[in-house]
């Protein structure tokens, strides 16, 4: 099953980082070590508010079709509705895929209607 | 037939019981909504939610001469020396009499204030405050 096509009621993304390491002198100096070229570790946030049960349930499909946090996959054009620049700059950045940073939080709101939460990161 | 309704036509009953002497009685209905809007949206969007239903009431302290004072039995849905229990509840019908109908409100209630006092140059009375539990079981308006 791929990850549910619905448009989110918020979205928080956060770009990540290159992989380098820092070494700092006694004198203060820093020399910074590249490690890739690729930027990876972006993570986004996404909340899905009052939707039906039967939509809600769906994330939990898609949770365990990728047995949990431990496969990537690709999103669907829907989770960036609203948004008017570059599709690229929102989504995982070129070799990355995403993956769940944590398992789907459901809260139930009133009989039939939920809230989920998504926390996803981009990885290489 | 056109009918404009006053408080002369308006009646309160506490467990079936048509109240004494009440001076007003008011009901609001709220719905709670819960918003769908979702982004690219131009609109907000809604769901429904939960209702609630309260309202109050004010009934002149006053003895009838055969002892009965619904002012105070109300009174004593709350100021009781036992406490409030989950039995305390009482069905209130808020009503508007048109001839030999009734346009009613009924709904089952916790009695959740009351206030009375005494004051020179004024008649007693008690105001209570009542917050419905559950749906509606009457709606005849």
């Amino acid at each position: 099953m791929s990850y549910p096509s619905l448009t989110p009621s918020s979205r928080n993304f956060n770009a990540g980082d290159y992989s380098y390491k820092t070494f700092k002198s006694q004198n203060g100096s820093e020399t910074r070590i590249l490690y890739g070229d690729k930027r990876t570790g972006m993570t986004l946030d996404l909340s899905y508010d009052n939707i039906a049960d039967t939509y809600a349930d769906d994330f939990i499909t898609h949770y365990d079709s990728v047995k949990g946090g431990f496969e990537t996959f690709d999103l669907p054009a829907a989770f960036r509705t609203g948004w008017s620049g570059n599709t690229s700059a929102i989504d995982a950045a070129t070799g990355n895929k995403w993956r769940y940073d944590s398992p789907p939080a459901i809260t139930s709101v009133r009989p039939g209607i939920s809230s989920v939460t998504v926390k996803l990161v981009g990885v290489l | 037939m056109a009918k404009v309704y006053t408080g002369k036509d308006g009646r309160l009953l506490i467990d079936g019981t048509e109240q004494i002497k009440v001076s007003n009685w008011t009901l609001t209905g709220s719905l709670e909504v819960l918003e769908t809007t979702t982004l690219g949206d131009s609109q907000r969007t809604y769901t429904p939610g939960v209702q609630e239903f309260n309202g109050s009431a004010s009934l002149l302290y006053y003895n009838d001469g055969t002892d009965r004072n619904d002012a105070a039995s109300a009174l004593k849905k709350v100021l009781k020396v036992a406490g409030v229990t989950d039995s305390d509840t009482v069905t209130m019908t808020l009503r508007l009499v048109e001839g030999n109908t009734n346009h009613d409100v009924q709904l089952t209630a916790y009695i959740t204030s009351v206030s009375f006092g005494a004051r020179v140059g004024e008649v007693s009375r008690a105001d209570i405050s009542f917050q419905g539990t559950g749906a509606l079981t009457t709606v005849t308006i």
